[in-house]
């Protein structure tokens, strides 16, 4: 039986925060930071957009999921950027 | 007689979003703030990145993982409780509620242990600006739990389907600020 679109989501959730992790871990492997943190706000962005979708259920709303995708992307541009800065 | 009251002019991009409309001002606010946050948090990193990456390693960032895994799985939960009440199950849709609010319990449990570990390092909020924004941000994120799995409790109580997708949605919130404050604060060194 295929599993319902929650628990797909949840599933995606939680290997997306493996992925988080292994990410950071590279930090301390010598992989550059722009690299690592680029993957880690990537990924997170990845999350909160699931999370919008389908655990609040913005699926249904194409509008408001349009919208808040296009902030929450701007919203992680910028914290790269700040994150960044200092690396060059 | 009098005229008959006009009904309302449709909105249908407010009636596209689901649940309560005040719901979703509230998730808003609640993310422009934690958003201005975050933004503060690295523009004063800009100011000693060495500073900011020493202290970070402080930070118990397994037991934070951890959390993550606890705050999507009982998000998982809340969200399937409204599915079970729309089928009509309240028994399993309560039991879902319960679950998620113990997982939340489990939350804060385990940020309590991260904070009396910190307190036994001698660190507290003023140790370095790194950690004014830990506490900062981690004890408002804490404080919403505490609210989260009150409200899980009331609409598990209050079980009708309106309730429940409304104390779930703010737990939505919840579980969506952390997947954002994980990272910048445990992670991007």
């Amino acid at each position: 039986m295929r599993p319902d679109i929650l628990t797909r989501a949840w599933v995606a959730l939680i290997v997306l925060s493996g992925l988080s992790a292994v990410a950071a871990g590279l930090i301390n492997r010598g992989v550059d930071i722009r690299v690592t943190g680029t993957a880690v706000l990537l990924l997170a962005l990845i999350k909160a957009r699931i999370i919008l979708a389908h655990y609040l259920g913005l699926a249904a709303a194409p509008s408001w999921r349009r919208g808040f995708n296009l902030s929450l992307t701007l919203f992680c541009i910028l914290l790269l950027g700040l994150y960044l800065i200092p690396a060059f | 007689m009098t005229d008959p009251v006009p009904d309302p002019a449709p909105h249908p991009l407010l009636d596209e979003l689901p649940g309560d409309l005040m719901i979703w001002v509230l998730i808003i606010s609640e993310l422009l703030v934690f958003g201005a946050g975050f933004a503060a948090f690295l523009s004063v990193r800009l100011t000693d990145p060495a500073g900011f990456a020493e202290a970070q390693t402080h930070l118990h960032r397994t037991g934070a993982a951890l959390n993550t895994i606890v705050l999507i799985t009982s998000g998982y939960l809340a969200a399937q409780a409204l599915t079970l009440r729309r089928a009509a199950r309240r028994g399993a849709a309560r039991l879902a509620l319960v679950a998620a609010a113990a997982l939340g319990a489990v939350f804060l449990v385990i940020k309590g242990i991260e904070y009396a570990d910190k307190a036994a390092q001698g660190i507290t909020y003023d140790t370095h600006p790194f950690f004014m924004f830990y506490y900062l941000l981690t004890g408002f994120h804490a404080a919403h739990v505490i609210a989260g799995i009150l409200l899980l409790l009331l609409v598990a109580w209050r079980d009708a389907p309106e309730n429940i997708e409304t104390g779930a949605a703010f737990w939505h919130m919840v579980d969506l600020v952390w997947v954002l404050l994980f990272p910048v604060i445990y992670l991007l060194a």
